[in-house]
């Protein structure tokens, strides 16, 4: 009958004005989400063999080859993002490369909202939802983090200096954009620490 | 008006040049830039600012920051308005609208003065004596007069119109008070490299310096903590907070900040800065440098307006340049309030001293002595004389006095406008006490102080008990530097300070007459308590301090015990005959200070008071005008009424809909969680009550989870993908309990089972197309799969593609139609919805809502958890005691269920009713009785679980937990609603609507 | 508002970021032998608990990071956290060495058993 007709979370919702930083929604963002036993050498190399990298094992870290980017969410689960076509394509290769060995493989690529935060005094803004320590040196690019947000559950990802992008369940897209147009207001941008003004 | 009590010059914080004008009490006051409302009002001649929560005394200025008790006045118009602020804190603005609190009809002329004067019928306990009885006289007598009597201050009228915001904020060390101690520590902590953050609640930082008196390293103490306040304002590792009140310390060191961001500048609030911003810290290490609380003196009519502490007054004078009167009397016990009396003797006003101890020879007496000023030791002020109506000071009376002197014999009368009393000083403990600090009785000081602390926390200065400035600076670098990691001491300057002897506590100053013969000597000023009120409490048997406290109120205030504490315990030693330490001291709770509800919830109001989770559809329902309800933090369409529809045709004509035609509903909310692994199977029978290992591929079962008290928790259709690969069904609220609980299983008890759980309910819309002609429907969305009865009967499950989309259709129905529930990824769900819904015109297809999608379930007997259960409700009480496993040896809940208890006869079972009146629709929740009776109490036999008018079958139906329900079928029972109303209604079965299930297998 | 570390992946945070399960070291009488559980048995399974006031030992779980569940041992006193660790294992033998009352008695118990298995 017709054609696919794709929709994003945010269905082309853009920021309004007077904020201090920049927040726009990331669409067409693949994502893959992959559970198996790190102690496992076969799903380790299976895994490797397809993404062409090694899943992190480290908690809450990144890795990135060519277009894929993992995310490590537990110490037996990632979460793969790509374009949404490559996806398709991984999702395939995956399940082949897995078959036989305990493990789980989910297209989630329309579980969740990402949301691009960006600029001076972002950390601060994200600060105003969540009591990680942002300011904190392990929050540098290759960092990834599920944490509290607000009043729920969201997965920061450090993509560079002050460029943020978090992740959250798509039902809670309209809340978390909300949320985060009311703590980034001009008005109320904050630096912590650092030279401040001698108030009169 | 003419400004009697602004002094000529001097003043440190007021901009002569810069004047501001403001009303109080719709009167307009003018002050400088730089004055409090407490400053201002003071120097336009006003002394009184409120009258008493009790008495109605009219009451002035006590203290000079947070710690004032009496001056509370509410600033701002409208929405805007904010009651219960301190005078003292409250920075002065052109406009700003401030008003008294607590008289009526005027400050000067209070009608409820007249407690004062019955008084002795308001003694400590007067609540629990007075308001007991008739109990009738509550609602009509007691409330309303307490309500208008009391209530400090009213709320604002209206939706604030500011803006509010938190922020959660890490550091090595936070200090508490900019004061010389604070200042120090920090500075020392910074320069070992440590994340500060420094608070103080005044605007400025230097805390009570500019009134102390001495120098650091030759430099006044004002210029001292100017220079080391820049210094950490530029440090690039420090972050300063001004106008921040430490409000709690927490588990853990958890600190929270109000910092009062806009308040004192309208242009701020109108540019949209927050108006406060609550802070919250967590700080490896709290240094506690908030200082010490000058004590008041429980003295005859203390509380006359014009009597002050010595702290207030001397501020007054140094800080605004206003005078508290023009003739003066410091009454004190110690060394320290001989600064006030030289500070108002330099500035021209008249001042003598009253010194309760025998003798007073410390450098700070002297230098009085030698300017002139008369200082009468052993002695003590045994009245207040006042105009009428207890508004002004004429005089007061001084009377020798000896330590354990009882009544007062002799008097003299002094000229007086004025009293600045010290009974010595307090360390502000309160934060200290906040999360189990214990504390320790100090005899030199008279006061508690700190003592040890399970957390990282610190107190230094006066907060320690520590009042040499040599002393503190030395206790302040080094807890500064020790507490920052490194640990390299910072050099400590040099202090230069007059010498001070040490006080003599005086816990009541005797006067003529007793304690209830027209004098009045005030514990606790904001909530009228009394030395006489407490020794008579001491009397009634009163013997726990805790007791005694909510006995007579005593430091139950907003204020919290600041001022009224030490001399609250002191009365009740000497009453007791028990020393300070055996009575034991009352508990500080927070806050520190009151704070606001607007920084309490921040930007969590309106739209974001509540996360709200919307499917993939919601903006077309929104615009389809459905009316929508609340299902967990989901918002669901409830119905989608049509112009000149009301709700109830709206929903017959969805159900009709479905029964007749086909109706569409979106059913993205239903939990969906990916179940695998090589024993997926055996968990699965471990989690639901009947069977999942033998389900077969491509088939949907309808389960039940229990939880280990053999209660339903959660049911739902899962269907077996794969040999090792399940996908469950959960109800819409239960999707990440759910999953959380399965996670919760493999992890903590069968950790041998190699499963895998992710919850995907994000990833699907998932649709139901249930009605007679739902086939037709999906046949024309050209599907990739056969969608015969045959080929795709009921309960089973087919993965393909309609069109272009990607989909999961499960054969499964809960209407008692021909139904399919088609799941597509998120992104595509509108997509498919308006294709579904376009595909549909030509059968008549339209979108129902959950109430019809109620309704149809009920006409069917289908339970839904949470309705038809309520937390004690077993498989067997809604009669599906056939879907409880009796092969599996064991699974969640199976050995609670097979208690005897829940197996009795006397359960209450789900039963089906029809009332006797097919009109009448029972209440959700009614209750049926075992015999009807004039009024309650009536025996109470069960209750309606679910109750609908059912168009279809044109009459009402209801479901109900009845005691032994199964046995009573054709029984008619009653139903008492309120208003005397009885509904009898028949017990049936609970299938009302296609009792074969014929039209599911079409 | 205590601070939490996961033994698992090491995240540290506010509770708000953890959920707390209740007493740790609850033994499930029905999965070893679900044919003789005596309602005793299952009555102290699901109802009876410790509530010391000092050392305690508690389930938590990593609820907004790696979701995996964890043991702790807390001082409901002090609040202090005295250690963090496994879901299937026992406390640090220098914290077990701490308990007191019915968790001192439990432990003891415990390790016998182990012993002899």
């Amino acid at each position: 009958m017709s054609e696919l007709s794709y929709q994003s979370p945010l269905a082309g919702i853009t920021a309004p004005s007077g904020l201090s930083i920049s927040i726009r929604e990331i669409t067409e963002r693949g994502m893959i989400d992959l559970r198996g036993l790190t102690s496992d050498a076969a799903f380790m190399s299976a895994v490797k063999g397809v993404l062409g990298m090694d899943l992190p094992t480290r908690p809450r870290t990144s890795v990135s080859w060519g277009d894929v980017k993992v995310l490590w969410l537990s110490i037996d689960q990632w979460l793969i993002l790509s374009s949404r076509s490559k996806a398709h394509e991984l999702l395939a290769i995956l399940r082949d490369a897995l078959k036989g060995i305990h493990s789980l493989v989910v297209d989630v690529s329309d579980m969740r909202a990402v949301i691009r935060i960006e600029g001076e005094g972002c950390r601060e803004v994200l600060m105003k939802g969540t009591s990680l320590d942002l300011l904190d040196k392990e929050y540098v690019q290759g960092c990834c983090r599920r944490m509290r947000y607000a009043e729920i559950a969201a997965l920061l990802d450090v993509v560079e200096d002050n460029v943020f992008d978090i992740y959250v369940f798509r039902s809670y897209t309209h809340y978390t954009w909300n949320f985060l147009c009311a703590t980034a207001k001009a008005p109320a941008k904050l630096k912590l620490f650092g030279a401040q003004e001698v108030p009169a | 008006m003419s400004k009697p009590y602004r002094l000529g010059s001097g003043g440190r914080l007021v901009d002569r040049t810069k004047k501001v004008s403001f009303t109080f009490d719709g009167k307009s006051v003018s002050g400088f830039q730089g004055d409090t409302v407490a400053s201002a009002v003071l120097a336009s001649g006003q002394r009184v600012f409120g009258r008493s929560f009790k008495y109605h005394r009219p009451r002035g200025l006590v203290g000079l920051g947070s710690e004032e008790m009496n001056a509370l006045v509410g600033v701002g118009l409208g929405a805007r308005h904010e009651p219960n602020l301190r005078a003292t804190q409250v920075e002065i603005f052109n406009g700003m609208a401030a008003v008294s609190q607590n008289r009526w009809p005027s400050l000067n002329w209070d009608v409820g003065a007249i407690n004062n004067q019955l008084s002795r019928f308001f003694p400590g306990g007067f609540y629990y004596k007075t308001f007991m009885w008739p109990q009738s006289f509550w609602k009509h007598v007691y409330e309303p007069f307490i309500r208008r009597a009391a209530g400090l201050g009213k709320a604002p009228e209206g939706r604030d119109p500011d803006s509010y915001e938190q922020i959660h904020v890490h550091c090595d060390v936070l200090v508490i008070g900019g004061g010389i101690a604070g200042l120090a520590a920090a500075e020392a902590a910074a320069a070992n490299g440590a994340k500060v953050v420094i608070a103080d609640e005044n605007p400025q930082l230097g805390g009570l310096a500019d009134i102390s008196g001495g120098a650091i390293d030759s430099q006044s103490l004002v210029d001292w903590t100017a220079a080391k306040g820049a210094k950490l304002y530029a440090a690039e590792n420090v972050h300063v907070l001004n106008r921040t009140t430490v409000v709690g310390h927490w588990h853990h060191n958890f600190v929270m900040l109000f910092e009062r961001v806009a308040d004192h500048d309208p242009a701020l609030l109108s540019q949209g800065v927050p108006r406060h911003r609550l802070w919250k810290v967590r700080a490896h290490q709290v240094i506690l440098a908030t200082g010490s609380i000058e004590r008041p003196i429980a003295f005859a009519n203390n509380d006359r307006p014009g009597v002050m502490l010595a702290s207030a007054a001397r501020g007054m004078v140094e800080r605004y340049g206003v005078a508290p009167g023009s003739n003066g009397v410091v009454f004190t016990n110690n060394d320290d309030a001989y600064q006030t009396a030289i500070v108002l003797k330099h500035a021209g006003v008249g001042v003598r001293v009253a010194d309760s101890r025998a003798r007073a020879e410390g450098a700070l007496p002297s230098k009085a002595r030698e300017m002139g000023i008369p200082v009468d030791t052993g002695s003590v002020i045994s009245a207040v004389n006042t105009t009428w109506g207890g508004l002004n000071i004429t005089g007061v009376k001084i009377a020798s006095y000896r330590k354990g002197q009882g009544r007062v014999i002799k008097e003299t009368k002094a000229e007086a406008d004025f009293v600045a009393m010290s009974g010595g000083w307090n360390p502000a403990l309160h934060l200290w006490c906040h999360n189990g600090g214990k504390i320790r009785f100090d005899d030199a000081l008279q006061a508690f102080r700190p003592d040890k602390h399970h957390d990282h926390i610190t107190a230094i200065g006066a907060a320690n008990g520590h009042f040499g400035l040599h002393q503190i600076l030395e206790e302040a670098y080094h807890a500064g530097s020790k507490l920052s990691g490194h640990g390299n001491l910072h050099p400590v300057p040099t202090a230069q300070q007059a010498e001070e002897r040490p006080l003599e506590p005086i816990w009541f100053a005797p006067a003529t007459g007793k304690y209830n013969e027209g004098n009045k000597h005030f514990i606790d000023y904001q909530n009228d308590v009394t030395a006489a009120d407490l020794e008579l409490a001491q009397r009634e048997g009163y013997e726990s301090v805790e007791h005694t406290k909510r006995y007579t109120t005593f430091g139950m205030a907003t204020d919290q015990g600041k001022t009224s504490n030490i001399n609250g315990l002191g009365v009740i030693s000497e009453a007791s005959g028990k020393t300070i330490p055996e009575v034991g001291i009352t508990t500080f709770r927070p806050p520190y200070t009151p704070f606001s509800f607007g920084s309490v919830a921040g930007v969590l109001t309106k739209d974001l008071f509540l996360p709200i989770r919307r499917t993939a559809i919601y903006q077309w329902h929104v615009d389809h005008g459905a009316v929508f309800e609340p299902v967990g933090q989901w918002r669901r369409a409830y119905t989608y009424p049509k112009a000149g529809e009301t709700n109830h045709q709206s929903i017959d004509r969805e159900i009709l809909g479905v029964r007749n035609k086909v109706g569409l509903l979106d059913a993205s909310t239903l939990g969906k969680i990916e179940i695998k692994g090589p024993d997926a199977a055996e968990f699965l029978d471990r989690m639901y009550t009947n069977m999942f290992s033998t389900l077969k591929i491509g088939k949907c079962r309808y389960g039940l989870m229990m939880n280990e008290l053999g209660f339903l928790t959660d049911d739902g259709v899962t269907v077996r993908l794969s040999d090792d690969h399940f996908l469950m069904h959960t109800t819409s609220g239960g999707a990440d309990r759910i999953s959380a609980w399965l996670e919760e299983w493999l992890q903590t008890e069968w950790t041998h089972y190699k499963v895998f759980v992710t919850n995907v309910t994000e990833n699907w819309s998932q649709f139901a197309i249930a009605g007679p002609r739902a086939r037709d429907v999906l046949k024309k969305l050209d599907p990739s799969f056969d969608l015969s009865n045959e080929a795709l009967p009921h309960m089973s499950f087919v993965e393909g593609k309609l069109g272009a989309y990607p989909v999961r259709v499960y054969r499964i129905s809960f209407s008692g139609e021909l139904s399919y529930e088609v799941a597509t990824p998120s992104s595509y769900g509108l997509g498919l919805w308006k294709d579904i819904v376009a595909a549909g015109a030509e059968f008549g297809l339209e979108p129902y809502g959950t109430e019809a999608l109620h309704v149809l379930r009920a006409e069917k007997g289908y339970i839904v958890v949470g309705d038809e259960t309520d937390g004690t409700t077993t498989p067997i009480d809604v009669g599906l005691e056939g879907l409880v496993s009796k092969k599996k040896a064991d699974f969640l809940g199976k050995r609670s269920l097979e208690q005897s208890f829940l197996k009795g006869p006397n359960r209450k079972q789900l039963v089906g009713l029809l009332t006797e009146d097919p009109n009448d629709v029972l209440p959700d929740g009614a209750y049926a009785v075992r015999h009807v009776k004039d009024k309650p109490p009536m025996e109470m036999i069960g209750q309606v679980t679910s109750s609908y008018r059912s168009p279809t079958l044109g009459r009402s139906i209801a479901m109900a937990l009845i005691e032994n329900g199964r046995n009573r079928m054709g029984e008619t029972i009653s139903f008492p609603l309120p208003g005397g109303k009885v509904v009898r209604a028949k017990i049936t079965d609970t299938v009302f609507y296609d009792k074969e299930g014929a039209k599911l297998n079409v | 508002m205590l601070v939490v570390k996961c033994p698992v992946c090491g995240a540290e945070g506010d509770e708000t970021d953890f959920h707390a399960g209740g007493q740790a070291h609850v033994r499930r009488p029905a999965t070893t032998d679900p044919a003789h559980v005596t309602d005793e048995e299952q009555r102290d399974y699901l109802f009876i608990r410790i509530n010391p006031k000092g050392l305690h030992f508690e389930r938590w779980r990593c609820d907004r990071g790696c979701g995996k569940w964890f043991h702790a041992a807390r001082d409901t006193v002090t609040m202090e956290f005295k250690a963090f660790y496994g879901i299937t294992e026992l406390p640090p033998m220098d914290v077990i060495a701490q308990a007191k009352g019915q968790w001192a008695e439990y432990f003891e118990h415990r390790l016998k058993s182990e012993h002899k298995a």
